[in-house]
């Protein structure tokens, strides 16, 4: 009441207030509409702004935590590579279950913490969305049963008939897998098995077993050579263990505390990554292998004082720079190391036998603990396939081959394999060979699987499964388990072999399960072998007798390869560093990885001498048939100097038809061309016709322009030079605006180009970091590669004698940015730690960074790459997707990327250091081109510590930075190469 | 014998009769035919000329439209760019509008502080064509963005995201103010000095929506004197404002190379150059437009040869200097001597893109020196053709320097070749097409000639708007 006295003061107010109430009443009508057209505003904004952009995705969290796994956090296994038989030392990085990088071990006596570019790739492999998800019986997919049903039906009734069974696989260097394959051939009498190297050592192992008689290849050691020979073999990029060679040899490249440093010639038919890296490269026929080893021969035979009691040859060899090679060779006798890829066993013999007279054997040729690599024998392959065609084979188990694709005679072991009554394959995929089969079983990815490893003897490696089985896939050896009738237990028969095998002779006191722990978690388990003293190396008369007959045998081939007829030249074919021999032909990562030394990508070209195209009248991009007697080919050509005149190079490895739909289509196959000779086969041939086809088909290449034109991008210096300190590091270029303020650290690259061999290891490293998009062959063309590192390689000299020179070059994190001006919305802006950073969602796509970034290291999403049908790559389905680093943003269209110094590697490095309360340490943040190198060429650090190995890098006497005349000032810096030529 | 003091005087050349003084504006025209022949294609039906231009221009703008919203809902991909060469069509067709744009405000609004009458006739079309040029202009810096629709973060809006500033230091963002100064100026100028005339229209159209659509765009004139005397000051200050805009807009259009680092855009000619390259190739535009429209309207006693011989005169002097300005990049990269500016330039004259440099060289620097002869500057025909060399020469002057300076810059491994696809050629045909058809529909829908300027210099303007 008392409250209504102060609204109603007086009746005058009570009228009045009548009246207002009327017009309230009106009011509040009208208000009550407004009302609800407010609200209805009010609910209509709430909605609009409470609608999400995109879809709403449910994050379903688990409710028991698994143990040992943090989300976010990553997990790592120490596995083994299966890309090839090198058998690297491999430390798996898994993310929520699943591997998405593969690192390698450092741990590893072989291959230290390096991989090659195959070997990052397979992280890929294992997410092909073609592999086969289970088994097939006719082409048919069937049951696990129901296939071994069938097979171990089919394998009672061959058993029981004594028939012929083989296992036809490549080189096998899991000692328990040879246990298992002993123990098949102790339990099937008419069992055997044939080794097939799709690229064939068989040669190199006649000879080595001759001379030395051991059943292997040499191991051998790059790092303790000072004059290295390499005729026709390419070490630092293909042949035998690449990645254990190139940390060896660039140990040698860095000048030592005496001022030696490695000097190396290669005598070579084609331009390989190693020719590139040599300090002196000879261009020689590729039927002038054994010429050129027996002219080694003889000189160091006479400074040994050595009848080689052969007669001279009379081949057109660069006297000269054998001579040259021979006086070094014999002036670090014992440190120095002759190699030949030929196929020739009478040549490696002479190899051998150089070798022998230089006092290496046991130095940097060791026979004590051979290399188990490549163990396929040509001559026993030949009886089988011959075997097969006359209906003697029963079974047939095909394990890690392929021979309807790479086989020279392909047609005819297809032929062979339909005389066979039971054909098994254990290929993930419905391959060439796999679709002839009966049935196929296949094995899963190595990174699904248990194994071991001994590439080289006494040095063991394990490797053990980083993600269960995707699809339905079991183990080979699970199948050959049990089908013997054995629980099919792989697992637990490799560490049966281990504790029967390598535990009983381990020094160090362990139990087993000590033992297999450690190994498991180190990855590797090397034998402590005593180190007793090894008598130097005396050459047997048997070995003094074989190697003079090889001799008089390589002058007879000499004397008898008369000068080829005019228009008839030499064929040479080798294996390229990313495809290989063809298996990873279905790997988009490797299909796009620019050639090393062509830089093209997707596909395979006909190489030809400047001097050869002119002749003919072509020019790159022309196709051209080749044509053998009983083969042909069309390809498109490529003039490459540096190639010999007469030879044409080819690479193995391409024209898939039956690997999937990335490599459908890439190229054109080469195999056919593989010849025989002596019952080995040869990669070399003459009498080779050449035509031009009448078009031209361009070549996807990721540069066009090879000459540096004169401008000092790429500097180097000689061994003289630096050791007499003529050698000044270029003082950063003045400049009239002060420094940028920068916080405790400047994150910096130092690259040293000397020891860089281009292997471009570091260029696929990158891409599975950092989720960079595979574009296809159309957009290469168009010049949109995405990789945010490339291998610049730049040619310089004569046509016939070219220098190659290789730049690693990524972002510059220069300080003074060009890019950084420009852009309109701040999209790429300076981190007070050095870095340029690329701000994705900012980015509106002007391009004026890439234009103005000097170095043109800046890539543009042109279209979105994926998910989008029109790049049906590894982004294109949820399989592929898998493989991506969780830590990296996928870029949108329309947005540019480049490198960022592996941003994610830097940050998590930070944290740890922060979280264990310390200051972070110099070598505890990698970037990803970093780690991957196996010549350890890129070291990453904080230049603002003195003590960082960066900055002592970039304070020293090669240092230099790229265009630093224009004032970027950029973080990363480079070391000039040291040419080592001989003064002769 | 010496000559006598007395000696008569030798009888003095007679003086050549003074050349008459051909009047700007042919003919004694009055009032109200300047107002007739204006307004007669407003209410005339079309005619078959003009009908197919229009149909092809609109033809032309369509295979625009469809090329752009193929490229914006496909990627930049579409185009032939590549990883070296960022800009090439894009940027190339962004300049030359802009460019074109230039002499319409030099027109209407330098020439109007310097009290040239001769401007009269052709302001008002000039200024036309510089705001269709502009709009054409602008089109390109929206869709060459790989994420147009986010096209609006250019501008600097308050924001909860820090908030998020642009880029100040950037030319591109210098560009963003300077297009839309330019374009907002250039609209305002444009309309205030159609206002008389939208009241002539008023006065002289019978009741109807027509007339209520030309009265409220004639806001309210009524033609006293202290209205025009109002109206002039406010002229003349937009004048003032517009005219720096002819050095500024271009001269920031050229900071967009000359601030970057690459050998033949880093270079402090760019500016002065770029200002004159825009004069000279929007003349050649205006001459092209006004030759032709001049021809099919009927309109020859306004647009006279002397008007098109003045024009004809400002194209000499700015072709000069741009051809000035190419011989001092070239002795510029020569003398400092430095290898990448070398080799900038000597890729220029003959690398792959030479035949685009000599194009560039005799459409910009050599034809146009033929009108230092009169009987050239006073032929109609002459005058065409090589307005369109000009135009197709300062095409590929921007070409050229966009396209060679990134194609082949520090670092030769990155060296490449660019190649246009057919998107591109769409929508520089598309961009024509816009142009065009906003061209034509102006000519038939707003009075092409400022009736009141061009009363003003033929002594009529104080006749009143009655007759």
């Amino acid at each position: 009441m008392a409250n209504d006295l102060t609204f109603w003061k007086n009746r005058v107010h009570v009228e009045t207030s009548r009246e207002d109430l009327e017009t309230n009443r009106a009011d509040l009508e009208t208000s009550r509409r407004d009302f609800l057209t407010r609200m209805g505003f009010v609910l209509a904004a709430s909605a609009l702004a409470g609608c999400s952009r995109g879809a709403v995705q449910k994050a379903i969290p688990f409710l028991i935590k698994p143990e040992e796994t943090m989300p976010g956090v990553a997990t790592w296994y120490a596995s083994t590579c299966g890309a090839c038989s090198a058998g690297c030392g491999l430390l798996v990085k898994t993310r929520d279950g699943r591997p998405i990088k593969i690192e390698g071990n450092t741990e590893s006596p072989l291959s230290g913490g390096g991989t090659c570019a195959s070997g990052q790739a397979t992280v890929l492999s294992l997410y092909d969305a073609e592999r086969l998800k289970g088994p097939t019986w006719l082409g048919v997919p069937v049951t696990w049963q129901d296939v071994d049903a069938r097979i171990e039906e089919r394998l009672r009734a061959a058993m029981a008939g004594r028939h012929n069974l083989v296992l036809l696989s490549g080189t096998i260097v899991s000692p328990s897998t040879r246990a298992l394959i002993a123990e098949w051939k102790a339990r099937v009498p008419t069992f055997r098995h044939v080794v097939y190297d799709a690229v064939s050592f068989s040669a190199l192992r006649r000879a080595t077993g001759a001379c030395f008689a051991i059943d292997g290849l040499p191991h051998y050691r790059f790092d303790r050579a000072t004059t290295i020979v390499g005729i026709e073999a390419d070490f630092l990029g293909t042949w035998l263990s690449p990645v254990e060679f190139t940390r060896q040899y660039a140990r040698r490249r860095r000048p030592d505390a005496a001022g030696v440093m490695s000097r190396h010639y290669q005598f070579e038919a084609g331009v390989s990554l190693t020719g590139t890296n040599a300090d002196h490269r000879v261009p020689i026929a590729a039927s002038q292998q054994g010429a050129v080893a027996l002219a080694i021969l003889r000189r160091v035979a006479i400074e040994a004082g050595v009848e080689t009691g052969a007669a001279e040859v009379d081949g057109a060899i660069d006297e000269g720079a054998v001579a040259s090679a021979a006086e070094d060779l014999w002036r670090h006798r014992g440190a120095s190391l002759v190699v030949s890829g030929s196929q020739d066993t009478a040549t490696q013999i002479v190899v051998h036998a150089i070798n022998a007279l230089l006092g290496n054997i046991g130095t940097t040729v060791d026979i004590e603990s051979p290399s188990l690599q490549k163990q396929g024998d040509d001559r026993s392959l030949a009886q089988l396939v011959d075997e097969m065609q006359r209906g003697d084979i029963h079974g047939l188990m095909l394990y890690g081959v392929n021979p309807a694709y790479d086989f020279p005679d392909a047609a005819r072991f297809a032929r062979g394999m339909e005389s066979v009554a039971l054909t098994i394959s254990f290929a993930d995929r419905l391959d060439e060979t796999a679709s002839l089969a009966h049935a196929v079983c296949p094995d899963h990815h190595f990174l699904e699987a248990w194994n071991d490893a001994e590439a080289v003897t006494a040095s063991f490696s394990l490797a053990q499964p980083a993600i269960a089985p995707l699809l339905d896939t079991r183990a080979a050896q699970d199948s050959l388990l049990k089908w013997l009738g054995k629980e099919p237990d792989f697992y637990a028969y490799v560490r049966e072999f281990w504790r029967t095998h390598i535990h009983p002779t381990d020094a160090r006191g362990r139990t087993f399960d000590e033992l297999w722990d450690h190994a498991l978690h180190d990855g590797v388990y090397y034998r402590d072998v005593p180190a007793a003293k090894t008598p130097p190396f005396r050459p047997s008369r048997a070995f003094t007798a074989a190697w003079q007959s090889a001799a008089h045998e390589v002058a007879g081939q000499g004397r008898s390869s008369a000068a080829p007829a005019a228009d008839r030249y030499e064929l040479h074919l080798y294996e390229t560093v990313a495809i290989r021999d063809g298996r990873h032909a279905n790997n988009p990562w490797l299909q796009e990885l620019p050639d090393p030394v062509t830089k093209i990508t997707w596909g395979n070209y006909l190489v030809l001498a400047p001097s050869l195209a002119r002749r003919l009248g072509v020019e790159s991009g022309d196709v051209v048939r080749m044509g053998v007697p009983d083969a042909q080919i069309e390809l498109p050509a490529y003039v490459q100097p540096g190639q010999s005149p007469g030879t044409v190079s080819i690479a193995l490895g391409y024209g898939r038809q039956h690997a999937g739909k990335v490599a459908y289509g890439v190229g054109a196959n080469a195999f056919p061309l593989v010849t025989s000779f002596d019952g080995e086969r040869q990669y070399h041939r003459g009498g080779v016709v050449l035509q031009k086809a009448g078009r031209s088909e361009p070549l996807a290449t990721t540069q066009a322009h090879h000459s540096m034109e004169g401008r000092p991008i790429v500097r180097t210096t000689t061994l003289s030079a630096l050791l007499s300190e003529e050698t000044e590091a270029r003082p950063e270029a003045a400049s009239l605006w002060a420094d940028r303020e920068g916080g405790p650290h400047r994150w910096g690259l130092a690259i040293d180009l000397n020891s860089c061999t281009g292997c471009s290891a570091c260029v696929t490293a990158c891409q599975a970091e950092n989720n960079v998009p595979v574009v296809g062959r159309d957009e290469v063309l168009r010049g949109r590669e995405m990789h945010w590192i490339r291998i610049d390689a730049y040619t310089g000299g004569s046509e016939d004698h070219p220098e190659t020179l290789v730049q690693p070059m990524m972002c510059q994190h220069c300080q003074n940015a060009p890019c950084e001006t420009v852009c309109p919305v701040a999209a790429t802006t300076h981190s007070s730690d050095g870095l340029n950073q690329q701000v994705y969602n900012r980015c509106i796509g002007t391009r004026y960074c890439e234009n103005n970034c000097p170095y043109k290291v800046r890539r543009f999403n042109w279209f979105r790459y994926a998910q989008n049908e029109a790049f049906d790559f590894n982004m294109n389905n949820p399989v592929g997707r898998m493989v991506l680093n969780p830590d990296v943003t996928v870029r949108s269209r329309g947005v540019m990327e480049k490198c960022s110094m592996c941003i994610q590697r830097v940050q998590d490095g930070k944290l740890l250091a922060k979280q264990e309360g310390r200051p972070v340490a110099d070598g505890d943040i990698k970037t990803a081109c970093q780690q991957v190198c196996p010549a350890d060429s890129i070291v990453f650090g904080d230049l603002n510590d003195p003590e960082s190995r960066v900055a002592r890098m970039r304070a020293g006497q090669r240092h230099y930075l790229v265009l630093d005349e224009i004032g970027t000032k950029p973080n990363v810096g480079y070391l000039m190469k040291i040419k080592n030529r001989s003064e002769a | 014998m010496t000559p006598s003091a007395l000696a008569p005087v030798s009888p003095q050349k007679p003086r050549p009769a003074p050349r008459p003084v051909q009047p700007w504006i042919a003919a004694d025209v009055s009032a109200r035919r300047i107002t007739d022949e204006v307004m007669h294609p407003l209410i005339s039906r079309p005619g078959a000329a003009w009908l197919a231009s229009f149909a092809l221009a609109v033809l032309a703008l369509a295979v625009g439209v469809a090329s752009v919203a193929y490229e914006v809902a496909t990627g930049v991909g579409v185009w032939g760019l590549n990883k070296t060469v960022g800009w090439a069509f894009d940027i190339t067709n962004f300049v030359f509008w802009i460019g074109i744009g230039h002499a319409g405000t030099l027109i209407s609004a330098i020439l109007l502080l310097l009290r040239q009458q001769w401007r009269t006739s052709i302001s008002r079309s000039a200024e036309a064509m510089t705001i269709f040029a502009v709009l054409c202009a602008a089109v390109f810096p929206l869709i060459h963005m790989g994420r147009p629709w986010l096209a609006f973060w250019v501008i600097p809006y308050p924001n909860s995201r820090g908030p998020l500033w642009v880029n100040f230091r950037s030319p591109l963002l210098w560009d963003v103010f300077a297009i839309n100064t330019y374009l907002t100026i250039s609209l305002v100028f444009w309309y205030l000095g159609m206002i008389p005339d939208f009241a002539t229209l008023r006065d002289r159209t019978a009741a109807g929506s027509r007339r209520l659509v030309y009265s409220l765009l004639s806001f309210g004139w009524n033609g006293s004197a202290r209205t025009w005397s109002r109206y002039e000051t406010a002229t003349t200050i937009l004048a003032g404002l517009a005219t720096p805009l002819v050095i500024s807009v271009h001269t920031i259009v050229s900071m967009d190379f000359a601030t970057s680092v690459l050998p033949g855009w880093h270079s402090t000619v760019f500016p002065p150059y770029f200002v004159a390259g825009a004069v000279f190739s929007g003349f050649g535009m205006v001459l092209t437009l006004l030759i032709i429209t001049r021809t099919v309207m009927h309109l020859e006693h306004y647009i006279s040869i002397r008007h098109l011989e003045v024009m004809a005169k400002v194209m000499l002097l700015t072709g000069s200097i741009v051809g000035l300005a190419y011989a001092l990049e070239f002795f510029n990269a020569w003398y400092g001597g430095n290898v990448y500016e070398r080799y900038a330039f000597v890729n220029r004259a003959s690398g792959p893109y030479a035949w685009c440099f000599w194009i560039m060289v005799l459409c910009n620097v050599l034809a146009p020196q033929l009108l230092w002869i009169r009987r050239v500057r006073r032929s109609v025909a002459a005058l065409f053709l090589l307005s369109i060399m000009v135009n197709i020469g300062m095409w590929f002057e921007r070409f050229v320097i966009i396209v060679t300076s990134l194609h082949r810059s520090y670092l030769p491994s990155s060296w490449t070749m660019y190649r246009p696809t057919i998107i591109e050629v769409g929508t520089l045909v598309g961009s024509f097409g816009l142009f065009f058809t906003c061209f034509l529909a102006f000519i038939r829908v707003l009075p092409m000639i400022a009736m009141w300027e061009v009363k003003a210099v033929t002594g009529h303007a104080s006749e009143t708007t009655h007759e």
